[in-house]
């Protein structure tokens, strides 16, 4: 049963970076990104690492993203 | 200058990508290594309970680690400091949206909620899953939701400036007088009994250090975060 926890977590996680790459938009690529950082969140989390799990969660989905979605602002901003 | 991105790009990224998730696969599947190849650090966790700290990461991130811990924390000043130095000076960026009633109001109702939830997981590092870092970010996180929806919100300089400067200097000083009192810096020289072990005030300085790290983490990851949304770039 857990197997198949992390398996399906894997193939989601797949899709998703995927689709994160095919985006015409760069702000949707950055907001699939935060998708798969979730994912990795539930995959450190069902191997005992809850440390590493609420790191992930925090900055890896939260603060990173917003590093990106700003550095777009400012990329924009420039062209 | 247009951001675009060539078919090139996308298929090299999609093979690196596709490679890097199968290897992990990989890893995962073959986790019938030999007993000692997953075992490095179990002669230094056996040593985890001397210092009667029940989060055995924790003590490697503070205790075994500490001096790591010191760096890694100046390493995230420097940060600070570039996108303070490349952005702090430009003028104010106006946020062109205007932010809803809701936002507002659910921003008031959620700001103390998530600055409690860091306290919570700074001070319980040394129990509980978490710690400095995680508990400092989350309260920047909570600072990034007023900074968008309060237009006029600022972070008070001068206060995490205090916070800041006082946090380092507790750490290497708690440092120093380990290195005094026992002749090892950032020895724990608190007492820390086996018995104490999962009561709030036990462990030492290792939770003091904790705290201090996030409170350094909070208020640098609040000034990174008011910086790059408020700050127009002219690069």
């Amino acid at each position: 049963m857990m197997g198949f926890i992390i398996l399906a977590t894997f193939i989601g996680m797949l899709i998703i970076a995927f689709s994160a790459i095919i985006q015409k938009s760069l702000a949707d690529s950055i907001i699939l990104f935060m998708g798969v950082g979730l994912g990795s969140v539930v995959l450190f989390f069902v191997f005992n690492a809850p440390d590493v799990a609420l790191t992930e969660a925090v900055i890896g989905a939260g603060i990173s993203s917003l590093i990106f979605l700003m550095a777009l602002k400012h990329l924009k901003a420039e062209s | 200058m247009s951001i675009k991105r060539s078919l090139a790009t996308t298929t090299i990224s999609g093979f690196a990508l596709s490679a890097a998730f199968v290897l992990t696969l990989l890893n995962l599947l073959l986790q019938n290594l030999p007993a000692h190849m997953h075992r490095a650090g179990d002669e230094l966790l056996k040593l985890n309970a001397d210092e009667g700290i029940a989060n055995a990461v924790t003590t490697v991130v503070v205790y075994f680690r500490g001096f790591d811990t010191l760096g890694e924390i100046a390493v995230l000043f420097i940060a600070s400091l570039g996108i303070g130095l490349m952005l702090g000076e430009n003028e104010r960026c106006e946020i062109k949206a205007e932010s809803n009633f809701m936002l507002q109001t659910a921003s008031r109702l959620l700001f103390p909620i998530i600055t409690l939830y860091g306290i919570y997981v700074m001070v319980y590092g040394h129990l509980s899953p978490g710690g400095g870092f995680q508990g400092g970010v989350i309260i920047a996180s909570g600072v990034l939701l007023l900074l968008i929806s309060h237009k006029e919100y600022e972070v008070p300089h001068s206060l995490v400036v205090w916070l800041e400067t006082f946090a380092g200097v507790a750490y290497v000083l708690i440092g120093l007088i380990g290195l005094l009192t026992l002749d090892v810096f950032l020895s724990n020289f608190l007492p820390h009994d086996i018995a104490q072990m999962g009561l709030l005030i036990s462990g030492g300085i290792i939770p003091i250090i904790y705290i201090l790290v996030g409170i350094k983490v909070g208020s640098e990851m609040s000034m990174i975060v008011q910086n790059l949304i408020k700050r127009q770039s002219n690069v």
